[in-house]
């Protein structure tokens, strides 16, 4: 499984992390994992820490998840992105939609 | 045994010399006492008896002379003598003697003696046997530890952190510790710590440290969550370690803008995140077992996270400082060490251990005490890890490939992982992934699918062109789409040429807006391969395209995008 999810014990913050490769092959996953994020508008965060690669559908898929989520969760984090993976959103502008860690 | 019968008379020595051999004691004789003196060395008695008054060297002098040169061991040695007065008695006693032996000589009483001494002689002889033996092991064990402390002290001295991010402090009660300070830097450029105390302390305490180092710096190389990190070296601990034995630690990592802070904790006392205005803003309790406890089903991996700000920092200790004992047995205790950041949120741990030595005072430490301050800053190096050189060899290969293998494999990945083992290529993989991963999709999508990006616009139109992808290709019965990469080592360029046996489509769309082109949820893969790579080009009516890609563009951290 390259992704896994999981709610914080207070149900302060949702975490998605994803293994690997996230492209296209992941957006069944990636849309019924953020359908789980609970009532109580919690912080999102995307862990990319081993996310050796991403494709612009990711990007798509990012955007498609923020536009679904809205007033649902308190904020969007990506977090922990590699020097690649960070220059990759950083080229799309991501910054100015994401909180980028 | 071996008795010396020292006596200038030759009826005594004789009479000795038979009643002693019919016993089966082995014999010298010897005339005076300087005689005795010079044959000891070579002779090597365990027993003498000694006349009082001879010739050249009497009795008196000789005794002490024959037990200086028995060194350690204790020579019993017996006075002859038909001296019954006193005074000469206790002379004999003075100058070393431990027994009398009267003349005339009676076989029953000198055998008796005989016997007795024979016991001291014998004790006294496996005490200096034992005592040597346990010289041997004291120096055998030193020896050890030599090379034991040797190697922890190598294998825990891999410790990477930022100074000003990361203080720690470490006194161990005894030449190992049993408390563990591991640091080490993600590979996203952020901070891990661990601080652990393993049961009880000293060499058996320390031993689990070294599983303990290796397990971290291995999966802190590899980037793992806090908690991942305290599953692995959880098993680990749990197949080495014997069952009364585990590792209350705690896991912290500090992400590179200092902003995010995550933690797994078992078995420690709390944690402090403390603010520099505000005090202690929160006490962050255990939520786990300590580590080699809990088999791997039953461990979890839930950690704390929290947001952080440049005037945080956080506080963590081994129970050796709360239960420290002062003079009057009374222990150290949570409160004081609280009371101290209280009275100033400026304080740092060398302030706690300051305190923490005033209140012990002259007593002996009893555990292991370690503390660490982590401080929640942004850190702003840049990790040099994998900056090879680039091989300067020019390589050239090509895929064709086919539906089949378009259905079932994934040319792109394999592509990369081939670019990816030759010297030096392997920090530019993600970015190269993007790009091919982008060409190859539009070859196949468009070229041979003839898919419309378009449908991605509208609602769930991510997924429904996801399922409507996933029926043409499972029909897909001609076509195949040619990949070719190669590099030029003159130039240090990367270039991809993608090929598909389609009719071509049309590319022209692309030159969106920025402001466009965020809001869209497709069509940025091209401009990102613009921003990315030197050219690209399209030809045969979109159904070739090339792209050339500089290995010597900027390093991922230098980057600026003006837009």
């Amino acid at each position: 499984m390259s992704l896994t999810k999981s709610l914080a014990a207070d149900g302060s913050s949702f975490t998605i992390q994803i293994k690997g490769k996230f492209d296209f092959n992941l957006v069944q996953d990636f849309r019924a994992a953020y359908a789980d994020v609970g009532d109580n508008t919690p912080k999102v965060i995307i862990d990319l820490r081993e996310t050796e690669y991403m494709d612009s559908s990711a990007l798509g898929m990012l955007l498609n998840m923020q536009k679904n989520l809205g007033s649902k969760v308190s904020g969007i984090r990506i977090a922990n992105c590699r020097p690649q993976i960070k220059k990759i959103l950083q080229i799309s502008r991501f910054d100015k939609k994401f909180e980028i860690d | 045994m071996r008795i010396l019968v020292v006596d200038d008379q030759d009826l005594n020595r004789t009479m000795l010399k038979f009643m002693l051999e019919s016993e089966g004691y082995e014999v010298i004789l010897a005339e005076h006492g300087q005689q005795a003196v010079d044959i000891f060395d070579e002779a090597q008695p365990d027993i003498v008896l000694l006349d009082v008054i001879m010739p050249i060297l009497d009795g008196y002098e000789t005794a002490p002379l024959l037990k200086e040169k028995a060194g350690d061991f204790h020579l019993p040695i017996i006075f002859i003598t038909a001296l019954d007065d006193q005074k000469s008695m206790l002379k004999c006693l003075e100058v070393g003697g431990d027994d009398f032996l009267a003349k005339p000589f009676d076989k029953v009483i000198l055998t008796a003696k005989i016997r007795a001494h024979q016991r001291t002689r014998e004790l006294s002889q496996s005490v200096t046997a034992q005592n040597e033996a346990l010289l041997y092991h004291q120096n055998q064990t030193n020896r050890e530890h030599q090379i034991v402390e040797h190697i922890f002290s190598n294998a825990l001295n891999n410790n990477e952190f930022v100074k000003d991010v990361v203080k720690y402090h470490l006194s161990p009660a005894s030449m190992f510790n049993g408390d563990l300070f591991l640091a080490n830097r993600s590979p996203m450029g952020g901070s891990y710590i661990l601080l652990g105390d393993f049961t009880g302390h000293g060499l058996a305490a320390a031993v689990g440290a070294l599983p303990t180092a290796q397990t971290f710096f291995a999966m802190t190389a590899k980037g793992l969550s806090v908690g991942d990190i305290a599953k692995e070296i959880n098993t680990q601990l749990l197949r080495l370690l014997p069952d009364d034995m585990f590792c209350a630690a705690c896991i912290i990592e500090l992400s590179t803008h200092g902003k995010a802070l995550s933690i797994w904790s078992g078995g420690m006392p709390d944690i402090l995140l403390i603010n520099q205005k505000e005090g202690i803003k929160q006490r962050i309790p255990s939520q786990h077992m300590a580590m080699g406890i809990l088999e791997e089903d039953e461990f979890d991996i839930g950690s704390y996270s929290f947001e952080v700000h440049p005037e945080d920092k956080i506080i963590a200790f081994t129970d050796g400082v709360i239960e420290a004992h002062d003079i009057n047995d009374e222990m150290f205790g949570q409160e004081r060490l609280e009371a101290i950041f209280e009275a100033s949120p400026y304080a740092t741990i060398e302030n706690v251990i300051d305190n923490l030595n005033q209140f012990c005072g002259d007593i002996e430490q009893q555990d292991d005490v370690s503390m660490c301050q982590v401080n929640c800053l942004p850190i702003n190096d840049e990790i040099s890890g994998n900056d090879h050189e680039i091989a300067p060899l020019p390589w050239h290969f090509s895929l064709p490939v086919k539906p089949d293998e378009i259905r079932t494999t994934d040319p792109v990945s394999h592509v990369l992982d081939m670019i990816s083992g030759i010297k030096g290529m392997s920090k530019h993989r993600s970015t190269l992934f993007l790009v091919l991963a982008e060409l190859y999709n539009n070859a196949v999508d468009h070229g041979l699918l003839n898919l419309d990006s378009s449908i991605k616009d509208e609602e769930e139109g991510f997924f429904n062109y996801y399922i409507q992808r996933q029926d043409a290709l499972d029909i897909l019965a001609n076509g195949k789409v040619d990949i070719s990469a190669e590099y030029d080592p003159d130039n240090k360029i990367v270039s991809f040429i993608v090929k598909d046996s389609g009719k071509g489509f049309n590319n022209k769309n692309q030159d969106l807006s920025p402001q466009t082109e965020l809001e869209l949820p497709h069509g940025r893969g091209i401009n990102l391969i613009k921003e990315l790579c030197q050219s690209i080009q399209y030809t045969d009516n979109g159904s070739r395209v090339e792209v050339h890609y500089s290995v010597l563009s900027q390093a991922p951290q230098e980057l600026h995008y003006a837009i």
